[in-house]
Protein backbone atom coordinates (compact mmCIF):
# COMPACT_ATOMS: atom_id res chain seq x y z
CA UNK A 1 0.00 0.00 0.00
CA UNK A 2 3.10 2.71 0.82
CA UNK A 3 5.27 3.37 -1.58
CA UNK A 4 8.69 1.75 -0.79
CA UNK A 5 7.19 -0.49 1.46
CA UNK A 6 7.76 -4.60 -0.01
CA UNK A 7 5.52 -7.36 2.10
CA UNK A 8 8.91 -8.00 4.17
CA UNK A 9 9.19 -4.16 5.61
CA UNK A 10 5.37 -4.61 6.19
CA UNK A 11 5.58 -7.61 8.06
CA UNK A 12 8.17 -6.18 10.14
CA UNK A 13 6.20 -2.90 10.76
CA UNK A 14 3.16 -4.97 11.83
CA UNK A 15 5.37 -7.20 14.48
CA UNK A 16 6.61 -3.80 16.20
CA UNK A 17 3.29 -2.28 16.62
CA UNK A 18 2.21 -5.07 17.69
CA UNK A 19 4.25 -4.78 20.76
CA UNK A 20 3.74 -1.30 21.70
CA UNK A 21 0.80 -0.05 23.81
CA UNK A 22 -2.38 1.07 22.24
CA UNK A 23 -1.85 4.89 22.73
CA UNK A 24 1.43 4.85 21.14
CA UNK A 25 -0.54 3.22 18.24
CA UNK A 26 -3.66 6.11 19.10
CA UNK A 27 -0.55 8.53 18.61
CA UNK A 28 1.40 7.20 15.81
CA UNK A 29 -2.40 6.77 13.68
CA UNK A 30 -3.01 10.60 15.13
CA UNK A 31 0.06 11.79 13.92
CA UNK A 32 -0.30 10.76 10.20
CA UNK A 33 -3.57 11.76 9.72
CA UNK A 34 -2.67 15.44 11.30
CA UNK A 35 0.30 15.19 8.42
CA UNK A 36 -2.56 14.48 5.52
CA UNK A 37 -4.37 16.99 7.08
CA UNK A 38 -2.08 19.55 6.67
CA UNK A 39 -1.11 18.88 3.01
CA UNK A 40 -2.50 20.43 0.83
CA UNK A 41 -1.92 22.77 -2.37
CA UNK A 42 -0.38 26.48 -2.68
CA UNK A 43 -3.49 28.10 -3.39
CA UNK A 44 -1.23 30.27 -5.71
CA UNK A 45 1.04 28.03 -7.43
CA UNK A 46 -0.53 24.21 -6.43
CA UNK A 47 2.78 23.11 -5.26
CA UNK A 48 2.06 20.42 -2.03
CA UNK A 49 2.29 22.55 0.77
CA UNK A 50 1.40 22.36 4.92
CA UNK A 51 -0.05 26.30 4.80
CA UNK A 52 -2.59 27.89 2.39
CA UNK A 53 0.68 29.49 0.38
CA UNK A 54 3.97 27.38 0.23
CA UNK A 55 7.03 28.52 1.12
CA UNK A 56 8.44 29.21 -2.38
CA UNK A 57 5.65 32.23 -3.06
CA UNK A 58 5.81 33.05 0.67
CA UNK A 59 10.14 33.47 -0.01
CA UNK A 60 10.59 37.59 -0.45
CA UNK A 61 13.66 36.79 -2.21
CA UNK A 62 12.42 34.72 -4.76
CA UNK A 63 11.98 36.49 -8.50
CA UNK A 64 8.40 37.02 -8.73
CA UNK A 65 8.91 38.25 -12.39
CA UNK A 66 9.62 34.46 -13.73
CA UNK A 67 7.12 31.76 -13.65
CA UNK A 68 8.41 28.21 -14.71
CA UNK A 69 5.67 25.58 -15.79
CA UNK A 70 5.55 21.84 -14.60
CA UNK A 71 3.48 19.35 -14.46
CA UNK A 72 4.22 17.62 -11.14
CA UNK A 73 5.14 18.97 -8.10
CA UNK A 74 8.01 16.15 -8.53
CA UNK A 75 9.32 18.42 -10.68
CA UNK A 76 9.36 21.30 -8.44
CA UNK A 77 10.98 19.17 -5.96
CA UNK A 78 14.03 18.41 -9.09
CA UNK A 79 14.53 22.05 -10.22
CA UNK A 80 14.44 23.19 -6.59
CA UNK A 81 17.51 20.85 -6.62
CA UNK A 82 19.46 22.58 -9.00
CA UNK A 83 19.71 26.08 -6.69
CA UNK A 84 19.72 27.58 -10.34
CA UNK A 85 16.12 29.10 -10.55
CA UNK A 86 14.77 31.61 -8.21
CA UNK A 87 11.77 32.63 -9.80
CA UNK A 88 7.98 31.25 -8.95
CA UNK A 89 6.54 27.95 -10.18
CA UNK A 90 3.09 27.14 -11.62
CA UNK A 91 2.16 23.35 -10.72
CA UNK A 92 -0.76 22.39 -13.60
CA UNK A 93 -1.11 18.79 -11.85
CA UNK A 94 -0.88 17.00 -14.72
CA UNK A 95 -0.73 16.67 -18.93
CA UNK A 96 -3.46 16.80 -21.54
CA UNK A 97 -4.29 13.42 -22.10
CA UNK A 98 -7.82 12.41 -23.74
CA UNK A 99 -7.00 8.34 -23.06
CA UNK A 100 -6.86 9.59 -19.25
CA UNK A 101 -9.70 11.60 -19.75
CA UNK A 102 -7.72 14.92 -18.66
CA UNK A 103 -8.19 17.80 -21.03
CA UNK A 104 -7.25 21.46 -19.94
CA UNK A 105 -10.09 22.21 -18.02
CA UNK A 106 -9.18 19.34 -15.61
CA UNK A 107 -5.78 21.17 -15.05
CA UNK A 108 -4.51 24.18 -13.37
CA UNK A 109 -4.84 26.33 -16.48
CA UNK A 110 -7.06 28.90 -15.76
CA UNK A 111 -5.50 30.18 -12.61
CA UNK A 112 -2.63 30.47 -14.77
CA UNK A 113 -3.92 32.41 -16.98
CA UNK A 114 -5.65 34.80 -14.28
CA UNK A 115 -2.26 34.80 -12.66
CA UNK A 116 -0.04 36.18 -15.81
CA UNK A 117 -2.67 38.68 -16.24
CA UNK A 118 -3.38 39.95 -13.02
CA UNK A 119 0.46 40.22 -12.22
CA UNK A 120 3.07 41.49 -14.52
CA UNK A 121 5.24 38.53 -15.44
CA UNK A 122 8.18 38.99 -17.51
CA UNK A 123 8.99 35.62 -18.44
CA UNK A 124 7.25 32.35 -18.44
CA UNK A 125 9.46 29.06 -18.63
CA UNK A 126 7.43 25.95 -19.53
CA UNK A 127 9.43 22.58 -18.45
CA UNK A 128 7.17 19.98 -18.78
CA UNK A 129 8.75 16.49 -20.40
CA UNK A 130 9.02 16.08 -24.15
CA UNK A 131 6.43 13.16 -24.36
CA UNK A 132 3.70 13.30 -26.24
CA UNK A 133 1.58 14.83 -23.66
CA UNK A 134 3.55 16.84 -22.64
CA UNK A 135 4.35 18.29 -26.08
CA UNK A 136 0.39 19.08 -26.50
CA UNK A 137 0.49 20.84 -22.96
CA UNK A 138 3.25 22.92 -24.05
CA UNK A 139 1.81 24.02 -27.72
CA UNK A 140 -1.62 24.42 -25.65
CA UNK A 141 -0.06 26.92 -22.96
CA UNK A 142 2.13 28.91 -25.32
CA UNK A 143 -0.38 29.47 -27.50
CA UNK A 144 -2.58 30.88 -24.37
CA UNK A 145 -0.16 32.66 -22.80
CA UNK A 146 2.05 34.41 -25.79
CA UNK A 147 -0.15 37.07 -26.32
CA UNK A 148 0.33 38.47 -22.42
CA UNK A 149 4.00 37.65 -21.86
CA UNK A 150 7.43 36.04 -23.24
CA UNK A 151 6.83 32.52 -23.34
CA UNK A 152 10.08 30.25 -23.61
CA UNK A 153 10.89 26.67 -22.74
CA UNK A 154 13.58 24.28 -21.88
CA UNK A 155 15.66 23.19 -24.21
CA UNK A 156 16.04 19.67 -22.31
CA UNK A 157 19.17 17.85 -23.13
CA UNK A 158 16.37 15.17 -21.84
CA UNK A 159 16.46 11.04 -22.66
CA UNK A 160 13.28 10.98 -25.52
CA UNK A 161 10.25 10.37 -23.80
CA UNK A 162 11.61 10.67 -20.18
CA UNK A 163 10.61 12.20 -17.29
CA UNK A 164 12.11 15.30 -15.56
CA UNK A 165 12.51 13.70 -12.92
CA UNK A 166 14.91 11.53 -13.74
CA UNK A 167 17.34 14.27 -15.49
CA UNK A 168 20.55 14.60 -13.39
CA UNK A 169 20.49 18.34 -11.49
CA UNK A 170 23.81 19.07 -14.09
CA UNK A 171 20.88 18.36 -17.12
CA UNK A 172 18.67 20.54 -15.71
CA UNK A 173 20.77 23.72 -14.91
CA UNK A 174 22.12 23.16 -18.27
CA UNK A 175 18.00 23.10 -19.42
CA UNK A 176 17.53 26.28 -17.99
CA UNK A 177 20.45 28.65 -19.23
CA UNK A 178 19.93 27.12 -22.64
CA UNK A 179 16.05 27.92 -22.93
CA UNK A 180 14.54 29.13 -25.85
CA UNK A 181 12.16 30.97 -26.66
CA UNK A 182 8.60 29.20 -28.17
CA UNK A 183 7.46 29.41 -31.99
CA UNK B 1 29.37 -6.83 -39.13
CA UNK B 2 30.57 -10.19 -37.92
CA UNK B 3 28.42 -12.60 -34.94
CA UNK B 4 31.15 -13.94 -33.07
CA UNK B 5 29.14 -15.39 -30.44
CA UNK B 6 25.35 -15.60 -28.56
CA UNK B 7 24.74 -16.46 -25.26
CA UNK B 8 21.26 -17.64 -24.51
CA UNK B 9 19.37 -18.40 -21.21
CA UNK B 10 15.83 -18.95 -20.69
CA UNK B 11 15.15 -17.77 -23.70
CA UNK B 12 12.58 -19.81 -25.70
CA UNK B 13 13.43 -23.79 -25.36
CA UNK B 14 17.22 -23.17 -24.71
CA UNK B 15 17.75 -23.17 -21.07
CA UNK B 16 21.84 -22.18 -21.09
CA UNK B 17 23.17 -22.31 -24.57
CA UNK B 18 26.72 -20.81 -25.89
CA UNK B 19 27.53 -20.78 -29.68
CA UNK B 20 31.05 -19.29 -30.94
CA UNK B 21 30.20 -18.73 -34.47
CA UNK B 22 33.76 -19.58 -36.65
CA UNK B 23 32.96 -19.21 -40.44
CA UNK B 24 30.67 -16.51 -43.02
CA UNK B 25 28.13 -19.25 -42.76
CA UNK B 26 25.90 -21.31 -40.41
CA UNK B 27 23.97 -24.12 -41.31
CA UNK B 28 21.33 -25.14 -38.22
CA UNK B 29 19.90 -28.33 -38.94
CA UNK B 30 17.54 -30.35 -36.82
CA UNK B 31 14.25 -31.82 -37.14
CA UNK B 32 10.73 -29.65 -36.48
CA UNK B 33 10.42 -27.99 -33.30
CA UNK B 34 13.67 -28.65 -31.68
CA UNK B 35 14.83 -24.52 -31.83
CA UNK B 36 16.35 -23.21 -35.17
CA UNK B 37 13.65 -20.58 -35.18
CA UNK B 38 13.97 -20.02 -32.17
CA UNK B 39 18.25 -19.03 -32.20
CA UNK B 40 17.01 -16.81 -35.30
CA UNK B 41 14.49 -15.20 -33.92
CA UNK B 42 17.04 -14.29 -31.15
CA UNK B 43 19.50 -12.76 -33.38
CA UNK B 44 16.48 -10.58 -34.82
CA UNK B 45 15.73 -9.44 -31.74
CA UNK B 46 19.59 -8.01 -31.27
CA UNK B 47 19.20 -6.16 -34.52
CA UNK B 48 15.35 -4.81 -34.42
CA UNK B 49 14.04 -5.43 -30.96
CA UNK B 50 11.38 -7.29 -32.33
CA UNK B 51 10.01 -10.66 -33.15
CA UNK B 52 7.66 -11.39 -36.24
CA UNK B 53 6.63 -14.42 -34.16
CA UNK B 54 5.85 -13.22 -30.85
CA UNK B 55 3.57 -10.31 -29.78
CA UNK B 56 4.63 -10.55 -25.51
CA UNK B 57 7.61 -10.77 -24.22
CA UNK B 58 6.50 -13.18 -21.88
CA UNK B 59 5.97 -16.01 -24.75
CA UNK B 60 10.46 -15.53 -25.32
CA UNK B 61 11.05 -16.39 -21.75
CA UNK B 62 11.11 -20.44 -21.21
CA UNK B 63 8.47 -21.79 -19.39
CA UNK B 64 9.09 -21.78 -15.68
CA UNK B 65 11.30 -19.21 -15.77
CA UNK B 66 11.02 -15.29 -14.81
CA UNK B 67 13.04 -13.68 -16.90
CA UNK B 68 15.53 -14.79 -19.91
CA UNK B 69 18.75 -13.32 -21.51
CA UNK B 70 20.36 -12.74 -24.69
CA UNK B 71 24.18 -11.81 -25.16
CA UNK B 72 26.55 -11.87 -28.13
CA UNK B 73 29.73 -10.05 -29.16
CA UNK B 74 29.26 -8.35 -32.65
CA UNK B 75 32.57 -7.21 -34.45
CA UNK B 76 32.26 -3.82 -36.37
CA UNK B 77 34.96 -2.07 -38.42
CA UNK B 78 35.21 0.33 -35.48
CA UNK B 79 35.49 -2.15 -33.35
CA UNK B 80 33.60 -5.01 -31.07
CA UNK B 81 30.46 -4.40 -29.07
CA UNK B 82 28.93 -6.66 -26.65
CA UNK B 83 24.91 -6.61 -26.34
CA UNK B 84 22.74 -7.89 -23.69
CA UNK B 85 18.80 -7.74 -23.51
CA UNK B 86 17.21 -9.22 -21.01
CA UNK B 87 13.08 -10.14 -21.16
CA UNK B 88 10.90 -10.50 -18.45
CA UNK B 89 7.50 -12.89 -18.11
CA UNK B 90 6.59 -9.50 -16.13
CA UNK B 91 7.53 -6.08 -16.98
CA UNK B 92 9.95 -4.08 -19.43
CA UNK B 93 12.79 -5.69 -21.53
CA UNK B 94 16.18 -3.78 -20.19
CA UNK B 95 19.38 -3.07 -22.43
CA UNK B 96 23.33 -3.25 -21.99
CA UNK B 97 25.91 -2.32 -24.68
CA UNK B 98 29.32 -2.87 -23.18
CA UNK B 99 27.62 -4.03 -20.08
CA UNK B 100 26.73 -0.56 -19.30
CA UNK B 101 22.86 -0.52 -18.79
CA UNK B 102 20.82 2.06 -21.38
CA UNK B 103 17.53 4.15 -20.33
CA UNK B 104 16.16 4.26 -24.06
CA UNK B 105 15.77 1.51 -26.69
CA UNK B 106 16.49 3.50 -29.16
CA UNK B 107 20.23 3.98 -27.81
CA UNK B 108 20.28 -0.05 -28.47
CA UNK B 109 19.67 -0.24 -32.16
CA UNK B 110 22.64 0.34 -34.79
CA UNK B 111 24.58 -2.41 -33.11
CA UNK B 112 23.73 -5.13 -35.52
CA UNK B 113 21.97 -5.18 -38.65
CA UNK B 114 20.26 -7.99 -40.16
CA UNK B 115 17.78 -8.89 -42.76
CA UNK B 116 15.16 -11.64 -41.96
CA UNK B 117 13.94 -13.73 -44.53
CA UNK B 118 11.14 -16.58 -43.73
CA UNK B 119 8.77 -18.75 -45.09
CA UNK B 120 6.29 -16.30 -43.73
CA UNK B 121 7.56 -13.73 -45.70
CA UNK B 122 5.01 -13.96 -48.79
CA UNK B 123 2.58 -12.10 -46.18
CA UNK B 124 4.47 -8.93 -47.74
CA UNK B 125 2.93 -10.02 -51.13
CA UNK B 126 -0.16 -11.64 -50.36
CA UNK B 127 -1.44 -9.94 -46.85
CA UNK B 128 -2.69 -6.34 -45.83
CA UNK B 129 -1.11 -2.87 -46.14
CA UNK B 130 -0.37 -3.42 -42.95
CA UNK B 131 2.26 -5.91 -43.03
CA UNK B 132 3.93 -4.30 -45.87
CA UNK B 133 4.15 -0.69 -43.81
CA UNK B 134 5.51 -3.32 -41.05
CA UNK B 135 8.53 -4.33 -42.95
CA UNK B 136 9.32 -0.66 -44.67
CA UNK B 137 9.30 0.47 -40.93
CA UNK B 138 11.26 -2.49 -39.60
CA UNK B 139 14.36 -1.55 -42.28
CA UNK B 140 14.01 1.98 -41.81
CA UNK B 141 14.47 1.64 -37.52
CA UNK B 142 17.58 -0.12 -38.80
CA UNK B 143 18.59 2.42 -41.32
CA UNK B 144 18.23 4.98 -38.80
CA UNK B 145 17.54 3.97 -35.41
CA UNK B 146 15.70 6.97 -34.08
CA UNK B 147 12.96 6.41 -36.37
CA UNK B 148 11.48 3.88 -33.73
CA UNK B 149 10.82 6.75 -31.16
CA UNK B 150 9.21 8.99 -34.72
CA UNK B 151 7.07 5.55 -34.53
CA UNK B 152 6.13 5.51 -31.35
CA UNK B 153 5.61 9.09 -30.98
CA UNK B 154 2.75 8.81 -33.82
CA UNK B 155 1.22 5.54 -32.19
CA UNK B 156 0.32 7.50 -29.08
CA UNK B 157 -0.47 10.72 -31.09
CA UNK B 158 -3.24 8.15 -32.92
CA UNK B 159 -4.15 7.15 -29.83
CA UNK B 160 -4.89 9.64 -28.11
CA UNK B 161 -6.76 11.60 -30.77
CA UNK B 162 -8.69 8.57 -30.95
CA UNK B 163 -9.67 9.15 -27.62
CA UNK B 164 -10.98 12.28 -28.07
CA UNK B 165 -12.75 12.00 -31.02
CA UNK B 166 -14.28 8.97 -29.39
CA UNK B 167 -15.46 11.15 -26.82
CA UNK B 168 -16.42 13.58 -29.28
CA UNK B 169 -18.72 11.74 -30.60
CA UNK B 170 -19.94 10.28 -27.07
CA UNK B 171 -20.84 13.20 -26.28
CA UNK B 172 -22.54 14.23 -29.52
CA UNK B 173 -24.79 10.83 -28.89
CA UNK B 174 -25.97 11.93 -25.60
CA UNK B 175 -26.52 15.17 -26.34
CA UNK B 176 -28.96 13.50 -29.30
CA UNK B 177 -30.36 11.60 -26.49
CA UNK B 178 -31.36 14.53 -24.04
CA UNK B 179 -28.76 13.50 -21.46
CA UNK B 180 -26.24 15.84 -19.93
CA UNK B 181 -22.90 15.54 -20.96
CA UNK B 182 -19.35 16.13 -19.95
CA UNK B 183 -18.24 19.65 -22.22
CA UNK B 184 -15.37 18.66 -24.38
CA UNK B 185 -13.51 21.55 -25.91
CA UNK B 186 -13.49 20.70 -29.42
CA UNK B 187 -10.94 23.42 -29.59
CA UNK B 188 -8.10 20.50 -27.66
CA UNK B 189 -8.95 18.87 -31.36
CA UNK B 190 -6.62 21.42 -32.66
CA UNK B 191 -3.91 20.40 -30.91
CA UNK B 192 -4.05 17.00 -31.58
CA UNK B 193 -4.67 17.72 -35.66
CA UNK B 194 -0.97 19.41 -35.27
CA UNK B 195 0.46 16.54 -33.50
CA UNK B 196 -0.58 14.18 -35.94
CA UNK B 197 0.31 16.41 -38.80
CA UNK B 198 4.29 16.95 -37.17
CA UNK B 199 4.26 13.27 -36.50
CA UNK B 200 3.12 11.98 -39.30
CA UNK B 201 4.90 14.17 -41.75
CA UNK B 202 8.21 12.54 -40.19
CA UNK B 203 7.01 9.36 -40.80
CA UNK B 204 5.90 9.59 -44.49
CA UNK B 205 8.35 11.57 -45.72
CA UNK B 206 11.15 8.70 -44.38
CA UNK B 207 9.19 5.59 -45.92
CA UNK B 208 9.19 7.65 -49.35
CA UNK B 209 12.70 8.62 -48.60
CA UNK B 210 13.55 5.03 -48.24
CA UNK B 211 11.57 3.87 -50.35
CA UNK B 212 12.68 6.16 -53.56
CA UNK B 213 16.60 4.35 -52.81
CA UNK B 214 15.50 0.81 -52.73
CA UNK B 215 12.55 0.41 -55.77
CA UNK B 216 15.52 0.74 -58.29
CA UNK B 217 17.65 -2.00 -56.13
CA UNK B 218 14.88 -4.53 -55.97
CA UNK B 219 14.43 -3.60 -59.82
CA UNK B 220 17.08 -4.80 -60.45
CA UNK B 221 17.53 -7.94 -58.24
CA UNK B 222 13.84 -8.45 -60.15
CA UNK B 223 15.22 -8.39 -63.74
CA UNK B 224 18.08 -10.81 -63.04
CA UNK B 225 15.84 -13.20 -61.21
CA UNK B 226 13.28 -13.31 -63.85
CA UNK B 227 15.64 -13.14 -66.57
CA UNK B 228 13.72 -9.51 -67.66
CA UNK B 229 10.85 -10.99 -68.65
CA UNK B 230 8.94 -8.94 -66.26
CA UNK B 231 8.95 -5.76 -65.50
CA UNK B 232 8.68 -5.03 -61.17
CA UNK B 233 7.47 -1.22 -60.23
CA UNK B 234 7.47 0.00 -56.35
CA UNK B 235 5.15 2.67 -55.36
CA UNK B 236 4.55 4.76 -52.33
CA UNK B 237 0.80 5.06 -51.68
CA UNK B 238 0.39 7.38 -49.07
CA UNK B 239 -2.67 7.96 -47.34
CA UNK B 240 -2.06 12.19 -47.35
CA UNK B 241 -0.55 12.89 -50.35
CA UNK B 242 2.21 15.33 -50.88
CA UNK B 243 4.40 16.71 -53.78
CA UNK B 244 7.43 18.62 -52.18
CA UNK B 245 9.48 17.17 -49.41
CA UNK B 246 9.61 19.72 -47.16
CA UNK B 247 8.16 19.48 -43.45
CA UNK B 248 6.24 22.39 -43.54
CA UNK B 249 4.32 21.49 -46.88
CA UNK B 250 4.20 18.00 -45.83
CA UNK B 251 2.14 19.03 -42.37
CA UNK B 252 0.39 21.67 -44.55
CA UNK B 253 -1.26 18.70 -46.22
CA UNK B 254 -2.06 16.53 -43.59
CA UNK B 255 -4.32 19.34 -42.09
CA UNK B 256 -6.13 19.79 -45.07
CA UNK B 257 -6.95 16.46 -45.83
CA UNK B 258 -8.12 15.80 -42.09
CA UNK B 259 -10.05 19.70 -42.30
CA UNK B 260 -11.84 17.33 -45.45
CA UNK B 261 -12.46 14.30 -43.45
CA UNK B 262 -13.61 16.39 -40.72
CA UNK B 263 -17.13 14.98 -40.18
CA UNK B 264 -16.23 11.59 -41.33
CA UNK B 265 -14.17 11.71 -37.94
CA UNK B 266 -16.83 12.56 -36.26
CA UNK B 267 -18.95 10.08 -37.24
CA UNK B 268 -16.06 6.67 -37.06
CA UNK B 269 -15.36 8.32 -33.48
CA UNK B 270 -11.80 7.54 -34.83
CA UNK B 271 -8.42 9.08 -37.43
CA UNK B 272 -8.90 8.13 -41.07
CA UNK B 273 -6.00 10.45 -41.48
CA UNK B 274 -2.89 9.54 -41.35
CA UNK B 275 0.40 6.87 -41.93
CA UNK B 276 -1.47 4.01 -40.37
CA UNK B 277 -3.33 3.98 -43.49
CA UNK B 278 -0.36 4.44 -45.92
CA UNK B 279 0.00 1.37 -48.65
CA UNK B 280 2.97 -0.13 -51.29
CA UNK B 281 1.71 -1.22 -53.84
CA UNK B 282 3.53 -3.62 -55.88
CA UNK B 283 3.18 -4.15 -59.14
CA UNK B 284 4.31 -7.03 -62.36
CA UNK B 285 3.87 -5.72 -65.64
CA UNK B 286 1.17 -3.30 -64.57
CA UNK B 287 -0.99 -5.55 -63.10
CA UNK B 288 -0.92 -5.36 -59.12
CA UNK B 289 1.15 -8.55 -57.48
CA UNK B 290 -1.30 -9.03 -54.58
CA UNK B 291 -3.78 -10.53 -56.57
CA UNK B 292 -2.48 -11.31 -60.11
CA UNK B 293 0.61 -12.87 -59.31
CA UNK B 294 1.58 -16.45 -59.58
CA UNK B 295 3.14 -17.91 -56.10
CA UNK B 296 6.64 -18.20 -58.02
CA UNK B 297 6.11 -14.38 -58.95
CA UNK B 298 5.47 -13.48 -55.21
CA UNK B 299 8.40 -15.68 -54.39
CA UNK B 300 10.45 -13.78 -57.27
CA UNK B 301 8.88 -10.44 -56.00
CA UNK B 302 9.99 -11.45 -52.33
CA UNK B 303 13.54 -12.24 -52.95
CA UNK B 304 14.18 -9.24 -55.02
CA UNK B 305 12.76 -7.06 -51.87
CA UNK B 306 15.52 -9.48 -49.98
CA UNK B 307 17.96 -9.00 -51.69
CA UNK B 308 17.95 -4.79 -52.19
CA UNK B 309 16.97 -4.45 -48.40
CA UNK B 310 20.57 -6.48 -47.67
CA UNK B 311 22.14 -3.92 -50.51
CA UNK B 312 20.33 -0.84 -49.43
CA UNK B 313 22.03 -1.39 -45.59
CA UNK B 314 25.30 -2.39 -46.64
CA UNK B 315 25.29 0.97 -48.97
CA UNK B 316 23.60 3.07 -46.13
CA UNK B 317 25.59 1.82 -43.07
CA UNK B 318 28.33 0.74 -44.75
CA UNK B 319 28.80 -2.51 -43.98
CA UNK B 320 27.19 -5.53 -45.01
CA UNK B 321 24.20 -6.85 -42.64
CA UNK B 322 23.76 -10.68 -41.36
CA UNK B 323 21.18 -12.29 -43.43
CA UNK B 324 18.88 -15.20 -41.61
CA UNK B 325 17.31 -17.34 -43.69
CA UNK B 326 14.35 -19.54 -42.27
CA UNK B 327 13.15 -22.06 -44.19
CA UNK B 328 13.84 -21.19 -47.28
CA UNK B 329 15.82 -22.90 -49.36
CA UNK B 330 13.58 -25.78 -49.78
CA UNK B 331 10.55 -23.25 -51.23
CA UNK B 332 12.86 -21.99 -54.05
CA UNK B 333 13.19 -23.75 -56.99
CA UNK B 334 16.64 -24.30 -58.46
CA UNK B 335 17.41 -21.27 -60.25
CA UNK B 336 16.26 -19.04 -57.36
CA UNK B 337 18.12 -20.60 -54.64
CA UNK B 338 21.39 -20.30 -56.29
CA UNK B 339 20.89 -16.52 -57.51
CA UNK B 340 20.40 -16.57 -54.02
CA UNK B 341 23.34 -18.69 -52.88
CA UNK B 342 25.50 -16.66 -55.14
CA UNK B 343 24.74 -13.18 -54.07
CA UNK B 344 25.08 -14.41 -50.76
CA UNK B 345 28.71 -15.74 -51.70
CA UNK B 346 31.10 -14.59 -49.15
CA UNK B 347 29.96 -11.05 -48.72
CA UNK B 348 27.10 -11.34 -45.89
CA UNK B 349 27.00 -13.50 -42.69
CA UNK B 350 24.54 -16.33 -43.29
CA UNK B 351 22.57 -18.27 -41.23
CA UNK B 352 20.42 -21.12 -42.55
CA UNK B 353 17.84 -23.20 -41.29
CA UNK B 354 16.97 -26.54 -42.51
CA UNK B 355 15.45 -30.07 -41.73
CA UNK B 356 18.02 -31.86 -44.38
CA UNK B 357 21.33 -31.08 -45.19
CA UNK B 358 20.83 -32.64 -48.43
CA UNK B 359 19.40 -29.00 -49.96
CA UNK B 360 22.58 -27.99 -50.23
CA UNK B 361 25.34 -28.72 -52.58
CA UNK B 362 28.86 -30.03 -51.45
CA UNK B 363 30.92 -26.87 -51.68
CA UNK B 364 28.26 -24.64 -49.88
CA UNK B 365 28.46 -27.95 -46.27
CA UNK B 366 32.44 -27.46 -47.16
CA UNK B 367 32.67 -23.59 -46.17
CA UNK B 368 30.08 -23.96 -43.29
CA UNK B 369 29.94 -24.49 -39.75
CA UNK B 370 27.23 -27.10 -39.22
CA UNK B 371 25.14 -26.69 -35.77
CA UNK B 372 22.57 -29.84 -34.75
CA UNK B 373 19.77 -28.42 -32.77
CA UNK B 374 18.06 -30.95 -31.03
CA UNK B 375 15.16 -30.20 -28.14
CA UNK B 376 16.75 -26.46 -27.38
CA UNK B 377 20.17 -28.03 -27.28
CA UNK B 378 23.23 -27.10 -30.13
CA UNK B 379 26.00 -29.64 -30.78
CA UNK B 380 28.45 -28.62 -33.17
CA UNK B 381 29.44 -31.32 -36.16
N1 LIG C 1 8.77 -19.87 -24.04
C1 LIG C 1 9.04 -21.14 -24.37
N2 LIG C 1 9.42 -22.03 -23.42
C2 LIG C 1 9.71 -23.32 -23.74
N3 LIG C 1 9.63 -23.80 -24.99
C3 LIG C 1 9.26 -22.98 -25.98
C4 LIG C 1 8.96 -21.61 -25.72
N4 LIG C 1 8.60 -21.01 -26.88
C5 LIG C 1 8.69 -21.98 -27.82
N5 LIG C 1 9.07 -23.15 -27.30
C6 LIG C 1 9.29 -24.43 -27.98
O1 LIG C 1 10.22 -24.27 -29.03
C7 LIG C 1 9.93 -25.18 -30.06
C8 LIG C 1 9.85 -24.48 -31.39
O2 LIG C 1 11.09 -24.11 -31.75
P1 LIG C 1 11.37 -23.52 -33.19
O3 LIG C 1 10.27 -22.66 -33.64
O4 LIG C 1 12.72 -22.94 -33.13
O5 LIG C 1 11.34 -24.84 -34.04
P2 LIG C 1 12.13 -25.16 -35.36
O6 LIG C 1 13.32 -25.98 -34.97
O7 LIG C 1 12.37 -23.94 -36.12
O8 LIG C 1 11.08 -26.11 -36.08
P3 LIG C 1 10.50 -26.09 -37.58
O9 LIG C 1 11.41 -26.92 -38.38
O10 LIG C 1 9.17 -26.70 -37.42
O11 LIG C 1 10.42 -24.68 -38.02
C9 LIG C 1 8.60 -25.82 -29.75
O12 LIG C 1 8.83 -27.10 -29.24
C10 LIG C 1 8.04 -24.91 -28.68
O13 LIG C 1 7.20 -25.61 -27.80
MG1 LIG D 1 11.30 -23.01 -37.70
ZN1 LIG E 1 3.08 28.24 -4.10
Amino acid sequence: MLPGVGPKTAQRLALYLIKRSDKEVEDLAQAILNAKKQVGLCRVCFHLSAEPVCSICSNPHRDRNIICIVSDSRDVIALEKTREYRGLYHVLGGTISPMAGIGPEQLHIESLVRRVTKEKVAEIIIAISPSVEGETTTLYIGQLLKPFTKVTRIAFGLPMGGDLEYADEVTLARALEGRRELE
Amino acid sequence: MYLQNLYLRAFRNYLEQEVVFHSQKTIIVGNNAQGKSNLLEAIELLATLKSHRALRDRELVLDGEVAGQIEATVKRVYGTADLTIKLRKQGKRTFAVNHESLRRSVDFLGYLNAVQFSGLDLDLVRGGPESRRDWIDGLLIQLEPVYAHILQQYHQVLRQRNALLKAIRKQEQDRQLGLSTTAIDRQQLALWDAQLAASGSRVTRRRARVLTRLAPIAQSWHDRISGKTEMLQIEYAPNVEWTEDEPEKVQLAFLEKMELRRNAEYYQGKTVVGTHRDEIDFTIDGTPARYYGSQGQQRTLVLALKLAELELIEEIIGEPPLLLLDDVLAELDPNRQNQLLETIGDRFQTFITTTHLSSFNHDWIQDSQILTVKAGKIVEH
